[in-house]
């Protein structure tokens, strides 16, 4: 990566990182729980929407799959963190080292992350060679053919039926830290020579082909990146709510984090993280409208459902008005930057 | 003899309701583009809609009692209607978008569909019984069919001979192919894109109502989820057919049908839960060997 | 009155300048040929016209009619015909489906079908070919044969003009001049109007006519296709002499 690419982008992470220890010291100050737990969500929906970014943003490509790394980082939870004498009743299956093992929660998370990237460089390898709506289906494809697995495989994740005991982390700082990690890894891969000729391939692909660029191997470094992000965030959402089951990790999650992306943007990395920001503010403001706001002595509430519903409207809306997100592809950078545009983390031409 | 029949009907009979899926899902990627990710959802509203609104586990049915004569119609225009709204209300204004945006579009507003369902009828799945009559065995050459996978079967292929002679036979089959082929040249040639587009819309909201109904017979149960099962298998039909065409997600849907069933019975017993990541990974395998699909020729042409 | 006159019309892919301010009227019965390099609008123009890529700027009009902006089926059903580029046959369907696709924008007047018949008649007599092989699959015809049916489908329509990109684009030259001489006789029977786009000046100059010339989104010269084609002026203006 070059040195002054770097310095003419690093506003964009250093933005967004703020931003997020805002929304940490905001969380301290309130001191509520829910608040808290409503902080820590936040936190790990920057992670996945991060690090689907870092695939979608980068190589236009569209992934209904990431979710399924997700999955796998999950589970990586509970197969290394629940006490042995619990995994022995749940999930009989497992190697007796496995068994044993019992690591603190933020290892489980680094080995999530590498995990799930194994296993994106092995489904990678496979799907990067397809594009356009045939790589689509087959992140699909992926994500079920997961999902499939997980659901069925009884001794080792406990079938469809929840895998409790994974110890529940509270304090918002890990959450922060993984997210601030996520956020610079993401920029870090975006100013990077394979993070800019992915993007070049995105705008051009013809010209990226023929200038030299092998756009499947470029594909799967993002798509190994991504996974790993994916795989970190699924570890700590399993410590952030002590149980998992496969669809915690299927269709609805997959949805919540590709809209946000949407709505956000995503040609830039500043347009995931925003998108994450908004989209749970909506969803926070929904959800106490279901739980029942009093308004003089009546209960105004709505029925259940709704906030999936608004989520949904809203997001069709702003695709039809608003197809390149809030953001347009834009970042957020110092205003004299903004003028000029930087290449580091541009967006395709709209 | 029995057995092997057995498989056979099996395959058959599941094979006809990726194919009506896929059909229903090509036929609207043919003439715009769009992979339609509400396509489950259409199936499953048109299941509870023939239940009346409420959250128990034992559904009230509603216009589920009508006699059969008047409860398929009322079926198939249930799916058409929400179809064909959904094309005016939103998928309409995503015409010059790209696909892959239409793509997403169609994700949430399968997303919105559920989501009412859930309001209205709450996740549980809920019991209904749905043309009862149906579920009776009957017995052909020592194999005990159920009834109702013979009527799957034989419907399938009337609803596939009804499809092709409206497409051969009528104007409105003519610009609907030629649509499917080349929009932007039909268009040319003064074919009216609302017409065809809503047409195909219609055609495939009914095809959705049809496996509802079916569905909701064999299984006994309302679900919100009910759709999204089928509806991959119909994707991954419509991609290894070749996308858009129509004949080749009919075979490919009864392709798979035959792959699912055949697994089904040769893998060992420990693996047959796997069955589907199965048919997944067979799919992704095809989709790296051939990514214009198994059944096409010639590569589809992206409209210009 | 003319028959179609353009005023001013602009094209444009994003940041992308195609058609640059462009201004033309054809009278009716006209033969024009627009020809120019690789890249000089032409095909962009006549999208515009058809309807395809409406116009960034300017106006279009049809025997009278505004049609800027309006979509392509009702500028087909106001009688223009367009033979894009590329011979767009559907692959799928057979010969005989082909040519009847456009017909279906008569089909709310009395009597269509039978005139439906008498044009496919029409032309069967003028194509033998396609009569021959009317049950065939378009897809599985030669590149010449192809060439007679998307011909053939435009005429199907009963359209007032006949826009047609390139039509000798990958044939023979001896196929091409078959096409031509069909197109010819054509325009004196039915006293078709027909605007074709051409990379080269050879074949307008062959059959006579009225002839433009575009590079780089603009008409450098107008006039008569005999008399340009051996002009000097065309020779700089095709090959952009002195410009570097």
């Amino acid at each position: 990566m070059s040195l002054s690419v770097a310095r003419r982008t690093i506003a964009t992470p250093v933005f967004l990182g703020l931003l997020l220890v805002a929304f940490a010291l905001v969380a301290l100050a309130v001191g509520s729980k829910p608040f808290n737990q409503t902080i820590i969500d936040i936190f790990l929906k920057v992670i996945f929407v991060v690090g689907l970014w870092v695939f979608i943003g980068n190589s236009g490509v569209i992934s209904f799959g990431h979710t399924a790394f997700a999955c796998l980082g999950g589970y990586v939870a509970a197969w290394t963190t629940i006490k042995p004498m619990m995994k022995g009743m749940s999930m009989p299956g497992l190697p007796d080292w496995l068994m044993q093992t019992e690591i603190p929660f933020w290892a489980s998370a680094v080995v999530a992350a590498g995990w799930a990237a194994l296993w994106a460089l092995i489904f990678g390898s496979v799907l990067m060679r397809l594009s356009g709506i045939a790589a689509s289906i087959a992140t699909f494809a992926m994500l079920a053919m997961v999902n499939s697995i997980y659901s069925n495989w009884d001794s080792v994740t406990a079938a469809t039926s929840s895998v409790v005991g994974i110890p529940i982390v509270r304090s918002i700082w890990p959450y922060l830290i993984a997210a601030l990690i996520a956020v610079f890894a993401a920029w870090a891969y975006g100013i990077s020579r394979h993070g800019l000729a992915l993007r070049a391939a995105r705008d051009e692909p013809t010209a990226a082909a023929a200038s030299g660029i092998d756009i499947p191997a470029a594909r799967l470094i993002a798509f190994v990146i991504s996974g790993a992000i994916m795989g970190m965030g699924g570890a700590l959402y399993a410590h952030s709510i002590g149980i998992v089951t496969p669809d915690t990790f299927y269709l609805g999650l997959a949805f919540i984090t590709l809209s946000m992306l949407v709505v956000g943007g995503m040609g830039s990395l500043s347009g995931a993280v925003l998108g994450v920001l908004i989209l749970s503010s909506l969803i926070q403001i929904l959800r106490w409208l279901e739980a029942g706001v009093d308004i003089g002595t009546t209960t105004f509430a709505l029925p259940g459902g709704v906030q999936e519903i608004a989520l949904g409207a809203v997001m069709i809306l702003i695709l039809m008005f608003r197809p390149a997100g809030i953001m347009g592809n834009r970042d957020l950078s110092l205003p004299r930057k903004a003028a000029s545009e930087p290449e580091g983390l541009k967006g395709p031409k709209t | 003899m029995g057995s092997l029949l057995q498989i056979v009907f099996d395959a058959l009979a599941l094979g006809s309701l990726y194919a009506l899926a896929a059909l229903g899902i090509a036929l609207i990627f043919g003439v715009m583009r769009l992979v339609n990710f509400a396509h489950g959802d259409v199936i499953a509203f048109s299941v509870f809609a023939l239940l009346w609104p409420s959250v128990d586990a034992v559904a009230i049915v509603f216009a589920g009692n009508l006699p059969w004569f008047l409860l398929i119609p009322f079926a198939l225009a249930i799916g058409a209607g929400l179809s064909v709204l959904s094309e005016i209300v939103v998928f309409r204004r995503f015409r010059r978008a790209n696909p892959a945006t239409m793509m997403i579009a169609s994700f949430a507003l399968g997303f919105v569909i559920r989501y009412f369902l859930l309001m209205l009828f709450s996740s549980r799945p809920k019991s209904i019984s749905l043309l009862p009559a149906l579920s009776q065995p009957v017995e052909i050459f020592g194999a005990r069919i159920p009834l109702l996978q013979l009527i799957t079967i034989v419907v399938t292929i009337a609803v596939l001979f009804g499809l092709i002679a409206f497409l051969r036979r009528t104007r409105f089959g003519l610009e609907m192919r030629a649509a499917a082929e080349n929009f932007t040249m039909a268009r040319m040639l003064g074919v009216r894109a609302n017409r065809v587009i809503m047409g195909a819309f219609a055609l495939s909201g009914a095809l959705a109502a049809a496996i509802a109904l079916i569905l909701g017979s064999q299984t006994g149960t309302a679900n919100i989820m009910m759709g999204a099962n089928v509806m991959l298998m119909a994707f991954i039909a419509t991609v290894i057919g070749g996308m858009g065409s129509l004949a080749g997600a009919v075979l490919a849907g009864f392709l798979l049908g035959a792959v699912a069933t055949v697994m089904q019975v040769i893998l060992p017993p420990d693996a047959r839960a796997f069955r589907d990541a199965f048919v997944y990974g067979a799919v992704i395998l095809v989709l790296i060997f051939r990514p214009q699909g198994l059944l096409s020729a010639r590569g589809t042409k992206e409209r210009v | 009155m003319s028959l179609l006159s353009l005023s001013n019309v602009s094209v444009r892919y994003g940041r992308l300048t195609a058609v640059r301010n462009v201004s033309f009227s054809m009278a009716e019965g006209e033969i024009l040929f627009i020809t120019g390099p690789n890249g000089a609008g032409k095909s962009s123009l006549l999208r515009a016209i058809a309807g395809v890529t409406p116009p960034a700027g300017g106006r279009i009009d049809f025997e009278g009619h505004d049609i800027t902006g309006q979509s392509p089926e009702d500028i087909a059903r106001l009688g223009i015909s367009m033979v894009p580029e590329g011979r767009d046959v559907f692959g799928g369907l057979t010969i005989e489906e082909n040519l009847m696709v456009g017909t279906g924008m008569h089909a709310h007047e009395r009597g269509w079908k039978a005139r439906a018949a008498t044009e496919l008649e029409a032309v069967y007599a003028t194509f033998p070919i396609l009569k021959e092989r009317r049950h065939t699959q378009a897809g599985l015809l030669s590149g010449g044969q192809q060439q007679m049916l998307v011909i053939g489908r435009a005429l199907m329509t009963h359209p007032r003009l006949v826009a047609i990109d390139e039509p000798s684009l990958g044939l023979a030259p001896n196929i091409t001049d078959q096409v031509y001489e069909r197109l010819i006789a054509l325009q004196v029977e039915r006293k078709l109007t027909l605007l074709i786009v051409e990379q080269s000046s050879t074949r307008a100059m062959m059959a006579g006519g009225r002839m433009m010339l575009m590079r780089g989104g603009e008409i450098l010269l107008d006039g008569d296709a005999r008399a340009l084609g051996q002009s000097e002026a065309m020779q700089a203006a095709y090959f952009g002499y002195g410009e570097h």
